[in-house]
Formats: structure tokens, C-alpha cells, sequence
């Protein structure tokens, strides 16, 4: 009997997965496999794939124009992303996990940008970092700095373009929330009563409950930032010169632009191993600051 | 002792009040270019090009919303955009509500296995996948200029991360519900249904914001997948409109605004179960 039910709840629990498991293997392990296999030929997309080993690879690292411009853009521009996102929407979270009046309005408020498509918040603010007649350098004039070219420049575009990402980072304040709100309330009174200040409370109490989720906003905000496209496609366009082309977008000019598509598929894993290398070493080091309840799931 | 207190609540509303200054002067600063792409959509041109530029219109020029939509088919992109987004929303929802509960609630053999596969695909980057993607859609399933390849993902558990949120707040439900309904001789298909639909009901319209907000931002696989004019999305018809006018900015900056209502729209209606909905699934593992 007991079997039988254990059968027809693993029969449903596979009905259920059928969907998740398809996606699971046909979009995205399939799909990471064939990403390897294809870098290894030379396909324009007509005609039959012929086989040539690490070719592509050799090409990239050794010759390609583009290649390790594009390496550093993406690498600064997610250093400058990520450490800009986190410090911002900490703080902001911080802020709004106090009793103030208004909360879930100003909660609202902060979380707005993230849900703007995209692509207006780009054309949008390329308007506002137009050299001449835009915000920015009217508020620079008024605090007498001269007009900076904000997209215009190859020194100042990863800059500005990584003030839009923090700027859009309000689903990182809504998870630190969440943190905050998941601290337990005893701890906190057991420090008070032990006569811990404010202070010492949020460095010895909150931050050591909140490492969990700050490695995970840390890790996810590294990887979608990782793998920055947007910005190019819609603002920049790579440039100016190749300044603000990013492993993906190089990706994606080759491919369906020149269609290159198993040179770019080299591309894609290369940046596969990039974001891996990171993700690596964000896990290895976790264990050195961030705090496990131990015990508990 | 009782002093004590006392100066400690004063201490506690000092703290409170420098808080809101500081939150409004920064809710201020976050709103700035927002209300700024607003201001210059009612100028005009010839005050859009003016310096010192100021905050406020001299006039607000509604009727340059008038003027831009003689010649951008906003109705027909929004229409398009939303063409793909609300099958694929629901599709998602309810596919990650399913895998949620799967492995939330039902024993199966590989359960483990299956699990680890599915939060390893959260770190696995999508830019990676896309040209293989690509090829089995256009190549293999024949599938150019459709919309299906953009749809179609969305019905295979609507991605790990909202897949592992459900889960996570099913887990929160106690078990004693879905109990009792056995005992009443529901089936775990009616339970899913009648017992932890509507307890998750939060997590759900989550999700469901996530796959919208995902998909509206998807710029790339819908220039990728996307050819004809008449199958534009508001994305790439901005982008296009933008090219085509270069400097004609109390337009763009018109179009750009349009875009912005839809998205802040669902966002305002759903917003109530937001924080709630992650608050919920805990996030600790």
C-alpha cells in the first residue's frame, strides 16, 4: 500500500518536474555542451562544420583585434557595477529597514528604475548625458567643473554606463530587505540586554547574519554583470573606439553580424571560464567571512 | 532606569528622523533623471536646446505626446511586446510553481540530483547558451522571424531561481494542510490546486513580475530572433526610432516615457506582494 502511494507521488512529482527537466537539459546542458563542441570547428553557418581543433581559441588569444579590449571592459565595468550596486543598495536597504513613516512608498520608489525596460533607461539616459545641454553637465557647471564627455569619452563611458547599473539595482535592495528582516529579533535583544551599542550591534549581529545573502546578491550581481550586453546594444554600440565592447557584445557582433558563429561560440566559453574563475573564487573565499548558523538546513 | 529608556526613544527618533532626511534627499537624487526624460518630453525642441537648462517646463507641451504618436506606432509595439510576454508569463508561473512543488512537498527518486541541477543552471550565464539556442530555433525547428523562440523557454519551469523561490515558500505552509486533504482523498494534483495555489498566491504574482521584468529588458534575443518591422517590440522599436531621428529629442524623449508606463504599471498593481513574497521564502540557503 504504502509503496503504492510512494509510486504514484513520485509518478506526479515527474509530471510536475516534465517542464523544468526539458529546460533543464535541452536549454541550457544540451546547449552549454554545444557551445564547446562548435568552437572546435569553423562554421559560418552555411555549408558543413570542418573541424579544427583549439583553432579558435589560438586565433582569439593570439590575434584577434578585439579580444582582450573586450576582456577588460567587461571585467572593469563589472568591478565598478558590482562594488557600486552593493555599497548603494546596503545602504539604501539599511536606511529603509528602520520604523520610519512611508516605507513601502519609498521602498517603491528606490525598487522604480529596475522595472524600466532597458532600453528606454539607456535611451533615456543618454539624453541626460548629452555633452552639451544634458543634466549632468549642467549640474557639473553649477558646481563650476568643466563639460565632461560622459559616452563621448573612452576614459569616462564604462564609468557612467556602471552609474546606470547601480542606479537599477533596486531588486538588490529588495533581497537585503528581506535579510534584514529574516535577523533573528532574539540575538539583537540578547545583545542589548548585554549592553551592546547600535553600532556594535550591526557589525557583530546584523552583518554576520546578513554575509548569507550578501554572498548571494554578490554572486548573482557578479554574474549578470559578467555578462553586460545591453548597454552596448543599445547605447554605445562598442564604442567609442572599442572601449565599451563587451565579451557578449563582441559575441554577438561576429555572430550575427559577421557570421562567425563558431568563432563566437569560442567567445561565449571563453566567458563561460570567466565567470566561472570568479564564481570560484567568490565561493572559496566565502568560507573565510561568511557566518553559518551551523546546525539548520 | 526609567530615564534610561526615556533617552534611549529620544536617541531611537533622532535616528529616525536623520534617517527620512537622508531617504528623501536620496529618493530625490533616484528620481531626478526619471523626472528629467519627463520634463523634456513636454518641452520643445528649441527649449530642450537652451542653456542654463531649467526643472520645469515653461509650458508643458502634452500635445508632443500627440505629435510623436503620428508617426511611432507605440499601440501596435505595445500590442507585439505584449504578444510574447503575457503566454510566456503565465507559462512560466505556472511551470515554476510546479517544479517548486515537486520539490518542496513529493519524494521521488533523483529528487537530490535533479535539485542540484537546477540551482547550478542559476550560475550557469545565458549568453553562453544563446548561440546553440539560436541555431536549434532557426535551423532545426525552423522557427525565423516568430515569436515562438522567445515564448517557448518560458514553458520550461520559467528559470531556476523563480523555480527555487516557490519551493522555498511552499516549504514555509505546514504540512498538516496538504495532510488533511489526503485524508479526504485529494490527489496531489488537487492539493497543488485547491490548498497550495492559493496559500502561495504572493510567490506566485512574484514570479510572475520577475519573468515580466526579465522579458522586457531582453533586448538582445529579441533583435536575435526578431526581423520584420510589423513584429517589433517596444524595445526595438525605440531603438529604431531613436536611429531614425537623432536629435529630434523632445520625440524620443516622448516614446521613451510610453515605454515606461506598462512596466511601472504591473509593478504598482503587484508591488503589495512584493517584499512580502521574499520575505517569505526565507532566502537563508
Amino acid at each position: 500500500m504504502t509503496n503504492q502511494l510512494l509510486k504514484s507521488e513520485a509518478r506526479t512529482a515527474y509530471l510536475c518536474l516534465i517542464p523544468s527537466i526539458i529546460g533543464l537539459v535541452v536549454l541550457t546542458y544540451i546547449p552549454l555542451a554545444a557551445v564547446f563542441g562548435l568552437s572546435l570547428f569553423r562554421w559560418e553557418g552555411v555549408g558543413v562544420p570542418q573541424w579544427v581543433g583549439l583553432k579558435n581559441y589560438v586565433r582569439l588569444f593570439s590575434r584577434d583585434p578585439y579580444f582582450k579590449d573586450a576582456i577588460c571592459a567587461t571585467v572593469y565595468f563589472a568591478f565598478l557595477s558590482v562594488v557600486g550596486s552593493m555599497v548603494y543598495s546596503l545602504f539604501v536597504a539599511l536606511l529603509l529597514n528602520r520604523k520610519i513613516p512611508a516605507r513601502g512608498f519609498f521602498r517603491a520608489l528606490f525598487y522604480l528604475p529596475y522595472v524600466l525596460p532597458a532600453m528606454a533607461v539607456y535611451i533615456g539616459w543618454s539624453w541626460l548625458y548629452e555633452t552639451n545641454f544634458g543634466l549632468f553637465n549642467y549640474l557639473l557647471s553649477l558646481v563650476g567643473i568643466k563639460k565632461v564627455m560622459f559616452i563621448g569619452s573612452s576614459k569616462m563611458v564604462i564609468p557612467s554606463l556602471a552609474l546606470i547599473t547601480v542606479w537599477l539595482s533596486g531588486n538588490l535592495i529588495v533581497i537585503f530587505l528581506a535579510g534584514f528582516q529574516n535577523v533573528p529579533r532574539i540575538y539583537m535583544e540578547a545583545a542589548e540586554t548585554d549592553g551592546a551599542n547600535a553600532w556594535q550591534r550591526f557589525w557583530r549581529i546584523t552583518i554576520p547574519c546578513m554575509t548569507p545573502i550578501i554572498f548571494y546578491n554578490l554572486l548573482m550581481s557578479l554574474i549578470t554583470n559578467l555578462q553586460v550586453v545591453t548597454p552596448a546594444l543599445a547605447l554605445t554600440n562598442g564604442g567609442p573606439g572599442n572601449s565599451s565592447c563587451f565579451l557578449s557584445y563582441l559575441m554577438y557582433v561576429y555572430a550575427f553580424r559577421n557570421g562567425k558563429l563558431s568563432y563566437a561560440c569560442a567567445i561565449a566559453f571563453v566567458s563561460f571560464l570567466l565567470i566561472g574563475v570568479f564564481t570560484l573564487v567568490l565561493f572559496a573565499t566565502s568560507k573565510t567571512w561568511m557566518f553559518s548558523a551551523g546546525g539548520d538546513d | 532606569m526609567a530615564r534610561n529608556l526615556k533617552s534611549k526613544k529620544r536617541q531611537e527618533r533622532i535616528a529616525n528622523n536623520v534617517t527620512l532626511v537622508v531617504l528623501i534627499v536620496l529618493s530625490a537624487i533616484v528620481m531626478l533623471p526619471i523626472w528629467w526624460i519627463f520634463r523634456s518630453s513636454l518641452m520643445s525642441n528649441g527649449e530642450l536646446f537652451e542653456w542654463p537648462p531649467t526643472f520645469l517646463p515653461k509650458r508643458w507641451l502634452f500635445s508632443n505626446y500627440k505629435k510623436t504618436l503620428e508617426f511611432y506606432p507605440f499601440w501596435k509595439y505595445l500590442k507585439n511586446t505584449m504578444t510574447i510576454i503575457v503566454p510566456a508569463v503565465l507559462g512560466g508561473t505556472i511551470t515554476a510553481t510546479m517544479g517548486g512543488y515537486a520539490f518542496a512537498r513529493l519524494r521521488f527518486p533523483g529528487k537530490k540530483f535533479l535539485f542540484s541541477l537546477c540551482i547550478g543552471s542559476m550560475l550557469l550565464p545565458t549568453m553562453v547558451t544563446l548561440i546553440p539556442l539560436y541555431i536549434m530555433w532557426t535551423r532545426g525547428l525552423n522557427l525565423v522571424d516568430s515569436y515562438l523562440p522567445l515564448i517557448l523557454p518560458y514553458f520550461c519551469g520559467g528559470g531556476a531561481f523563480n523555480i527555487f523561490l516557490i519551493r522555498q515558500f511552499i516549504s514555509t505552509i505546514p504540512r498538516e494542510l496538504d495532510e488533511a486533504a489526503t485524508i479526504d482523498g485529494a490527489g496531489h494534483f488537487r492539493i497543488l490546486v485547491s490548498i497550495i495555489m492559493p496559500a502561495i498566491k504572493s510567490a506566485m504574482i512574484v514570479v510572475a513580475l520577475l519573468l515580466f521584468i526579465q522579458m522586457w529588458n531582453d533586448l538582445l534575443q529579441q533583435i536575435i530572433y526578431i526581423n520584420s518591422d510589423s513584429k517589433f517590440t517596444i524595445a526595438i522599436g525605440l531603438s529604431q526610432f531613436k536611429g531614425s531621428l537623432k536629435s529630434d529629442w523632445s520625440a524620443i524623449m516622448c516614446a521613451t516615457c510610453m515605454s515606461f508606463v506598462p512596466g511601472v504599471v504591473f509593478y504598482l498593481l503587484g508591488q503589495k506582494y512584493f517584499v512580502e513574497g521574499i520575505v517569505m521564502t526565507g532566502m537563508k540557503n
